[in-house]
């Protein structure tokens, strides 16, 4: 295999977009090839998950192609549900490691708010198993309650532990200008103040509004290419070293440990080991915080903190920018928003960001590796990445 | 009209299976015929559970109950909950009943309630 290095990045704002979607797709592989002072790729993967149902338009990566005049170059989309992005970005890699192509983009887009959110909440739901938990209502804010109630149990992790991951994530997300929630809030003001009941309501008890992700427009891109095209940038050179993926069972009550997220620890194992290095060498990591639960555990499961303990460690301030392993320097999920299909890519821009030491306000001093988890279903697809600097 | 829920067990090595699969997860049996439908008991114990205020648009109900349970038998299965107050570790007792009516087709599922 040949060594594969992310040349060029770009991205949207995440909002509410009134553009088409082949446009949010298109645009920041506009920039990214800007970024990378390049014009051509041999091929187009267009991570998205709903077009067809929320946006109605089917064969998306050839409207994209074509916006971009990039004809005619292959393109395809690349659908695995929330974990849409990350999986694009390993299909890129393969074709460039391969030797079958020298440069491919790789562009993540959703158009979610073109519905209203119970209908956007209900597509997400199409990725639960249709007979065993889709027919009762089951919809992935439920199915992050019952395990977070699991976990609290267990674990002792609290409301006050998940309200604090919020705070950080949108801080950190006021720094970052293409995050879809500027918005500063406190521990107080979500939970303990007397509005705290009608300004964070239940979503799915114990869940609050505060502990899930924005329903957001948006588009991410990455160039991916071999060493030789990536030296004649003269950018900074950030080798994608490491790719894991693992599955796990549909549905979430077959899994023999109720709090375990096996398919993250196998992804995330595989993808360290595919880059040599282990979680301890991670200077930044972009973890899938769709609800605040998951970042702590996602934290733990990669292997940052023992199980049972991320909650611990987020006290202690280790997961914020300046701490031991920053966690979502971008504002993540939580505070960037979540375009489905964009996040893994948007996920990956950060890091490049923050491995060439451009991330303004918000860089994290030197991180070296940097590391991404992007989360599919509930947790039945997990896709890794870890990335290097080189010079 | 007494309803059940199907669990599926592999002639080859027993593994019961909820829900179906075409090859067992135990032995990798893979003619998908050999396995053998079996009602799935209907006492349990919750496991984990939610009130979901954020329903689909279908769901006429200001709030649902939802839950995870462990059976008699060991096999678990997410349902509906029809419990005031419920608790992880509780007994409950489930039922077959409607438990999504869309406008064409109805769908039948588990509602449990305290045993
Ligand atoms: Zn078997």
């Amino acid at each position: 295999m040949r060594d594969v290095y992310a040349i060029g990045i770009g991205i949207t704002s995440f909002t509410r977009l009134e553009f088409p979607l082949s446009e949010i797709a298109a645009y920041p592989v506009m920039m990214a090839l800007k970024d990378a002072g390049i014009r051509k790729v041999d091929h187009l993967y267009v991570a998205n998950m709903g077009s067809a149902r929320v946006n109605h338009q089917t064969g998306l990566a050839s409207a994209v192609v074509d916006t971009l005049s990039l004809t005619p170059a292959g393109a395809e989309v690349i659908e695995n549900g929330p974990a849409s992005g990350a999986s694009a970005i390993k299909q890129g890699f393969l074709a460039v490691a391969s030797g079958m192509h020298d440069v491919v983009a790789v562009t993540g887009a959703e158009r979610m708010r073109e519905v209203n959110s119970l209908e956007a909440t209900g597509f997400v739901a199409t990725l639960t198993h249709p007979l065993a938990e889709y027919i009762y209502g089951v919809t992935l804010p439920s199915m992050a309650g019952m395990f977070t109630r699991a976990y609290m149990e267990k674990y002792g992790v609290t409301s006050r532990h998940l309200a604090m991951v919020a705070v950080k994530n949108q801080d950190n997300a006021l720094l970052n200008e293409f995050a879809h929630i500027h918005q500063a809030i406190t521990v107080e003001g979500i939970l303990d103040s007397p509005e705290a009941m009608t300004n964070n309501p239940y979503v799915a008890d114990p869940l609050r509004f505060f502990d899930c992700c924005p329903v957001s427009d948006g588009g991410a891109s990455v160039i991916l290419a071999s060493r030789q095209v990536a030296e004649k940038t003269g950018r900074p050179l950030v080798r994608l070293a490491g790719i894991g993926q693992a599955t796990d069972t549909h549905c979430v009550h077959e899994r023999e440990e109720p709090t375990d997220l096996l398919a993250v620890r196998r992804a995330a194992a595989q993808s360290f080991e595919m880059a040599g290095v282990s979680p301890s060498d991670v200077g930044v990591a972009e973890l899938h915080d769709a609800f605040t639960i998951l970042e702590i555990v996602e934290s733990e499961e990669v292997g940052f903190f023992k199980k049972g303990e991320g909650h611990l460690a987020l006290e202690r301030g280790e997961t914020r920018i300046g701490g031991k392993i920053p966690i979502n320097p971008s504002g993540g999920l939580k505070g960037r928003g979540h375009p489905v299909g964009a996040t893994g890519v948007a996920q990956a821009y950060e890091i490049v960001l923050q491995l060439r030491g451009e991330a303004g306000k918000r860089q994290v001093a030197d991180p070296g590796i940097g590391f991404t988890c992007n989360f599919g279903g509930f947790g039945n697809n997990v896709v890794c990445l870890t990335f290097a600097r080189e010079n | 009209m007494k309803r059940d829920i199907y669990a599926y067990r592999c002639r080859k090595c027993g593994h019961l299976h909820y829900p179906y699969r075409m090859v067992c997860a135990k032995c990798g049996e893979n003619e998908h015929n050999e396995f053998d439908p079996e009602p799935l008991p209907k006492a349990g114990t919750l496991l984990t559970f939610t009130e979901l205020y954020a329903l689909p648009g279908d769901f006429e109900v200001p709030t649902l109950g939802l839950g995870i349970v462990e059976l008699e038998n060991g096999i678990r299965i997410t349902g509906q909950l029809r419990i005031d107050e419920p608790a992880s570790g509780m007994k409950v007792i489930g039922e077959v009943e409607v438990v999504r009516n869309e406008e064409y087709e109805k769908y039948y599922g588990m509602v449990f309630c305290e045993a």
